[in-house]
């Protein structure tokens, strides 16, 4: 949003917007084959050798995302509560986490994605509603932006999917889901839920503080949890409650893009020992993580990863569909398609 | 090769001893009423309480009643068997030559037994006499009538000392499995109701009984049950708790995964629900599965008393159960972390209290959390005739004279004392001790990286909860994953009129409590609206 000024709100509407294109097309392909993951139809579509390297592409890109995330949340935690821990700490015991977890199944995985929502949600509300008497309309206006530049606007939207992009944990579960053919209004419910939360934080922040001010921070949302006060002093700041949602919200989204790593990298090497997998991958994700020589450094990868990765993901279902409608390809049978479970 | 070598012997000394056992079985009784008399003799003349009583049947054919006297009811071998026995009787029949009447028709139409019958195995006399029955030789027989005589020591019914209602039957179960079944044949009294008996313990053999209804519980639930108890391979069985180490499905966890109850009116509404509950001999426990985390948290009394009350004090438990979890970690955090999250005026407060105390918070807590384990146990451990001396011990020394020693802060006994009357306030002791165990490393992560620590610490229980089944059905439902018919009876418990489902998740035959409509709240038959007086 930074780019965006004032068009912020804006712009997390068209990002929100592009991001569930992006989604629609996964579950469209999703829903052509409702027994396989993304790393399985990629190599029915494109054949063999170039499924497979796609899809290795697909894995590789969300093993830099994990670590990039993880460093993105150890800084904020260190940034805000532990300054004076090494930052490593946060992103050992964050990785621990999520390797004990990765490896149960996946109903285990829907349900801790399940518990953890309403931990998420009630705090951000809890904000949300107390910021209310700090809001300043006018510094949301003008809608557009100050100096409406296509170009800024762009880049601005375009961090947005990224900020919610572990809807894309879809391409790999749908065949586990009881009904794949209702995977559609799953996705669009959940999608469009984050993306209202994004939206009203992101609205709420600009207008509570202004975008002069929000250019000076690294984690606005975080200031607005410390600057609000709840009646009764039971607690002097809530922030510290604000940030423990944050850390389950993070372990969220890493746990979707470190399953897609591990539940990847098994599917395509055919090689079904998740726990094996998941101890092995957190080595790599720790030196992603801490690659970075310091915050301004990861967020420049970040935005690079968004950019060439990302966005080429949200546009990659569309051609795998156009292949196979071109191909003629449909759904097969269900028992030739069950020997990769 | 020496480890191979003696795992061949051993397997070979278990080969011949079976022989020997083999031999053994198929042994059997001659007519000849000594030497059957001396092959069982030979089993147990070393034995105090092993008795033979001889007598005349009829006052004729010389016979020979064998038990075992700790075990039998000696009354009723008086009575029953040697009385109409010895009696000398005319039923000769004067037709037919010198034996005149056979075992079948001593059983059949002169003892009064409900339970006896004919056998000539020497094994099977050996383990009728072991389980208290009177094994009656008579001579001129190469078969022995077997009667059931037992008679065990058992103790009365009382109020279940582990689950204690207010309101609400005062039964509990005992050892003994017949009087646990009849507790629960009384509440259940339909043809449904199936306790089939399962006997486990290669020495002990103990019986065991799968209580379930056979039209509600799954086919797959009773059968996985059956299945885990058969494959249970132990010497020994001496109380529902090894049951229960055996068949839960994630032995390392600290979660138990199998409820137990001593209240029979729990154990009929688990069944009624749809469970199973075991009954183990010996034990007075029932053990219910499949159980799912919130039934920890739940006692009888909540259907018993109204609802509104019961959903206020169910919550009050969880709220109890997140003092005893976090409480005190969080009291770490906060004064070594993070003081500015708490109002000035308090962190005041506490930094003055600590300021003679020689350590830092982390250790200061865990010493106390310790003392207070250490209490605990002692408290159940020790005679009750010195209880009187722990209080004086615990109230005074470790809360009293700790801080005025500087030991440790009075905010810190404040803390602790919260926490622990936290875990106190948990129904289920199992269930209680384990968070009061999961308190530890989550005192010592908050120690080390203060919020992230306790943060994490928490999400990798609810991790780990959440991967937990028991019998298959997640430990978390019916809130992960989302039930709403299951919701009303969780966290709170909705008037019974609305609890008409069984738990979804136990995929119940019949998923309909009641058949016939439920009918809308009562009329008012005395008010006097209608008539316009008010």
């Amino acid at each position: 949003m930074n780019y965006a000024g004032t068009g912020g709100p804006f712009a997390t509407i068209v990002g929100i917007l592009i991001g569930f294109i992006g989604l629609v097309g996964l579950v469209l392909v999703g829903k052509r084959f409702p027994t396989k993951t993304i790393i399985g139809y990629n190599e029915i579509i494109l054949g063999k050798p170039i499924g497979r390297i796609m899809s290795l592409f697909i894995i590789l890109l969300f093993l830099v995302l994990v670590g990039l995330e993880t460093r993105q949340y150890a800084e904020a935690i260190q940034g805000s509560i532990l300054n004076n821990t090494p930052i490593h700490l946060a992103i050992v015991v964050m990785l621990l986490l999520c390797v004990t977890t990765t490896y149960q199944n996946v109903s285990t995985f829907a349900y801790i994605h399940f518990f953890y929502v309403p931990l998420i949600l009630i705090p951000i509300v809890v904000i949300l509603v107390f910021a209310f008497r700090d809001v300043e309309m006018y510094h949301l206006a003008p809608f557009l932006g100050n100096e409406p530049n296509f170009k800024d606007f762009m880049k601005g939207a375009l961090v947005v999917p990224m900020a919610i992009a572990n809807f894309l944990v879809i391409a790999m579960v749908i065949p586990f889901m009881k009904n794949p053919m209702k995977s559609m209004k799953g996705a669009s419910w959940g999608y469009g839920f984050g993306a209202l939360i994004l939206l009203v934080v992101i609205t709420m922040t600009i207008a509570v503080f202004g975008v002069e001010e929000i250019m000076q921070m690294f984690w606005p949302t975080l200031i607005l949890g410390r600057m609000i006060q709840v009646p009764a002093e039971i607690l002097s700041r809530i922030d510290a409650i604000l940030l423990i949602s944050y850390i389950y919200g993070v372990f969220t989204t890493l746990l979707s893009y470190y399953f897609i790593v591990v539940r990847g990298i098994c599917e395509l090497f055919r090689f079904h020992n998740y726990r094996i997998v998941s101890i092995l991958a957190a080595p790599i994700i720790f030196l992603v993580a801490i690659f970075p020589e310091d915050i301004f450094t990861m967020y420049k990868y970040l935005l690079a990863v968004t950019k060439y990765g990302m966005l080429p993901l949200l546009l990659y279902p569309f051609i795998l569909l156009s292949i196979a409608s071109i191909r003629g390809l449909k759904r097969l049978p269900e028992s030739e398609e069950n020997n990769s479970l | 090769m020496v480890f191979w070598k003696r795992k061949r012997k051993s397997s070979n000394e278990r080969l011949s001893s079976s022989d020997s056992l083999e031999a053994s079985q198929n042994t059997k009784l001659t007519d000849n009423l000594n030497q059957n008399i001396q092959l069982v003799k030979e089993v147990f003349q070393r034995d105090t309480d092993f008795t033979l009583r001889s007598f005349h049947l009829f006052g004729k054919t010389p016979a020979m009643a064998l038990f075992i006297n700790s075990l039998v009811d000696n009354e009723k071998i008086n009575r029953d068997i040697i009385q109409p026995l010895q009696a000398p009787k005319e039923i000769y029949n004067k037709s037919s030559g010198s034996k005149k009447y056979t075992l079948q028709y001593l059983l059949n139409d002169f003892l009064y037994f409900s339970e006896g019958e004919i056998k000539c195995e020497l094994p099977s006399i050996l383990d009728a006499l072991l389980q208290g029955r009177t094994v009656i030789f008579i001579d001129g027989e190469n078969e022995c009538l077997i009667l059931d005589t037992l008679k065990r020591e058992k103790r009365g019914i009382t109020e279940p000392e582990t689950e204690r209602v207010v309101r609400g039957p005062r039964e509990g179960f005992i050892e003994q499995l017949q009087t646990n079944l009849s507790l629960l044949r009384y509440r259940l009294p339909v043809p449904e109701f199936r306790a089939e008996p399962i006997e486990v313990g290669e020495k002990t053999k103990t019986k065991i009984a799968n209580c379930y209804l056979e039209n509600i519980a799954s086919d797959e639930l009773i059968n996985e049950v059956k299945k885990r108890i058969q494959d249970i391979g132990i010497d020994r069985i001496l109380d529902a708790g090894y049951i229960e180490q055996f068949i839960q499905d994630n032995p390392r966890s600290p979660f138990p995964q199998v409820l137990n109850t001593e209240r029979p009116d729990k154990a009929v509404g688990n069944i009624l629900e749809g469970r199973v509950a075991i009954l183990v001999d010996g034990s007075p426990y029932a053990l219910i599965v499949p159980a799912v985390f919130n039934q920890f948290y739940q006692t009888s009394e909540d259907y018993v008393s109204r609802t509104l009350m019961s959903s206020i004090i169910r919550s009050i438990r969880y709220m109890a159960l997140l003092f005893s979890l976090t409480f005190s970690s969080l009291y770490v955090t906060v004064l070594s972390f993070h003081p500015e999250m708490i109002p000035a005026k308090f962190v005041v407060a506490a930094s003055s209290g600590r300021a003679g105390v020689p350590f830092p918070v982390v250790v200061e807590v865990l010493l106390m959390e310790l003392a207070m384990e250490i209490l605990r146990e002692a408290t159940i451990r020790m005679p009750q005739q010195v209880g009187g001396a722990l209080s004086i011990v615990g109230v005074l020394v470790i809360g009293q004279a700790a801080v005025s020693a500087g030991f440790v802060s009075p905010i810190t006994v404040v803390i602790i004392a919260l926490s622990t009357i936290g875990s106190f306030a948990t129904p289920s002791y199992n269930a209680a001790i384990t968070f009061r165990m999961l308190k530890f490393p989550l005192i010592v992560l908050s120690g080390f990286i203060g919020l992230l620590g306790l943060a994490v610490g928490l999400m990798f229980i609810i991790n780990h909860m959440l991967s937990l089944r028991s019998f298959g059905v997640p430990y978390f439902s019916p809130i992960t994953p989302w039930n709403k018919e299951g919701i009303k009876d969780s966290i709170i418990r909705a008037p019974l009129r609305w609890l008409t489902e069984r738990p979804r998740e136990l995929h119940p035959k019949d998923k309909v409590r009641v058949d016939s409509g439920v009918k809308k709240g009562p009329s008012n038959p005395l008010a006097n609206e209608k008539r316009g007086r008010f």
